[in-house]
């Protein structure tokens, strides 16, 4: 799925920066060279920040050698508007691993409470029928016992 | 195989084809959060007699079925009257996807065990679909589309036949009156007159959570989704005729919107398998697509927001 360059877009994601900054040290936390950012990483989490694109390169020492990600966000009104991870794994392995870390940033910025939206109906894929859910539910049990 | 279950003073609930349904009758005073009126009883039974018929044609998950009848031997058959407008657009997106989305994976569904039985097991090894040009034709014929096929052939009609089962309620019940209807069938919806209404997208891996919401008008919207059909690793509804085997699960949950729920539902699924660029330039339609890793998208013309 990620080969030798992989990129990971969130879009329009609506945060406060001080949010942002601290995804970006956790991004950046394992790195043993220098990021080499445009972004003010350490500013204060109530300060006011230029709107624009910033981005941020990160390297660190993988088992499998040395490896990078380059996080780039974009900053409107102290938000972040967008945040895009892109990883350049040199090694399989660690692309596997990146991979499953870009999902994770993704599934955490996906979504807001149906509960919360005034909307008529809401499309999922199909419900499953009772037939398959009961069958499903079987193959659990199964599973438990082996 | 039908059971009744009315819900709340609001619109008509019942379980059908093996999902819950909703129709609601409205006007333009209808507040957003409601679908409508209930049907009379009328209408509601007209309705459930004609699902009712269309199960009894096209569902291979009973034994009675044309599907079934037409699995177990070889021949010419007239076809129902509605089996026109699904199998043309069959046709359409069979070609536009190189002939990975096709209505002859039944038995590539049943090889990996999601069968009339629910086996949920795989039996063995992937089983492509057989070559559409190989096994049936189509023939226009005095008394209707009849069907050729020079082998048993397992149709299954799963990308498509629900968005246009809705569709069928729908002009039913214009046919008796009944013209301003919105009709749910879990994940495919169709409204019709002059309503707005607003549909939220599903986030497939958190049923709490909506990715977006569309606008919609005198159209359908349609989803579909890796992770609500799926019995084990790497196993699910969404397969590539070619091989026999699920997609990848690169693209995981998919909404199109369309005048009908026919081509909606059909497009949802086509956008597993092709570039939606090149369902955009055969059909008059928008479409969201969510990615394994967080990216959505939508296309330019898309009504409505995304929350991603």
């Amino acid at each position: 799925m990620f080969t030798s360059s992989a990129r990971t877009k969130a879009a329009r994601i609506a945060a406060p920066i001080g949010a942002a900054a601290a995804l970006l040290s956790t991004l950046t936390g394992c790195s043993t060279a220098a990021t080499e950012a445009d972004a003010p990483a350490t500013a204060p989490v109530n300060a006011s920040y230029s709107d624009g694109t910033f981005e941020a390169a990160g390297a660190y020492q993988s088992p499998n050698g040395s490896e990078n990600i380059t996080v780039i966000v974009t900053l409107k009104d102290d938000i972040v508007t967008d945040v895009e991870i892109v990883t350049n794994p040199a090694n399989p392995t660690t692309a596997n691993y990146q991979g499953q870390f870009s999902d994770g940033i993704g599934a955490l910025v996906v979504g807001e409470d149906i509960d919360s939206l005034d909307v008529t109906v809401v499309a999922g894929s199909s419900l499953t029928s009772q037939g398959f859910r009961e069958a499903l539910s079987v193959i659990k049990a199964d599973a438990l016992e082996s | 195989m039908l059971s009744k279950v009315d819900v709340g003073p609001h619109a008509t609930s019942f379980d059908a084809i093996g999902v819950p349904w909703r129709i609601g009758v409205h006007d333009e005073s209808t507040p957003t959060a409601l679908l409508g009126n209930p049907l009379d009883g009328h209408d509601r039974e007209a309705v459930l007699r004609r699902i009712e018929q269309f199960d009894r044609d096209w569902s291979r998950f009973r034994s009675d079925s044309l599907v079934s009848r037409i699995a177990r031997e070889a021949g010419s058959w007239l076809l129902p009257a509605d089996a026109a407008p699904m199998l043309a657009l069959y046709e359409r997106l069979h070609a536009l996807t190189d002939a990975r989305l096709s209505p002859l994976v039944g038995a590539s569904l049943e090889r990996l065990g999601y069968d009339a039985a629910y086996r949920l097991t795989p039996a063995g090894d992937a089983l492509p679909a057989p070559r559409w040009a190989d096994t049936i034709a189509l023939r226009d014929t005095g008394e209707g589309l009849v069907l050729d096929t020079v082998a048993p052939v397992l149709l299954d009609v799963g990308a498509a036949g629900k968005g246009y089962l809705v569709d069928l309620v729908g002009d039913l019940l214009a046919s008796r009156g009944v013209t301003e209807t919105l009709v749910d069938a879990s994940g495919d919806v169709r409204v019709r007159g002059e309503r707005s209404i607003r549909v939220a997208l599903e986030n497939p891996l958190d049923p709490s959570k909506a990715v977006g919401v569309a606008e919609l008008r005198g159209a359908a919207l349609c989803a579909s989704a890796l992770s609500r059909r799926s019995w084990g690793a790497g196993l699910h509804h969404i397969i590539d005729a070619v091989t026999g085997r699920p997609v990848a699960k690169d693209v995981i949950a998919t909404w199109a919107i369309a005048d009908s729920a026919l081509i909606a539902d059909g497009v949802a699924t086509a956008l597993f398998l092709v570039d939606p660029a090149r369902l955009s330039a055969h059909f008059s339609c928008e479409w969201v697509r969510l990615s394994s890793d967080g990216r959505l998208e939508a296309s330019p013309g898309f009504v409505g927001e995304l929350f991603a």
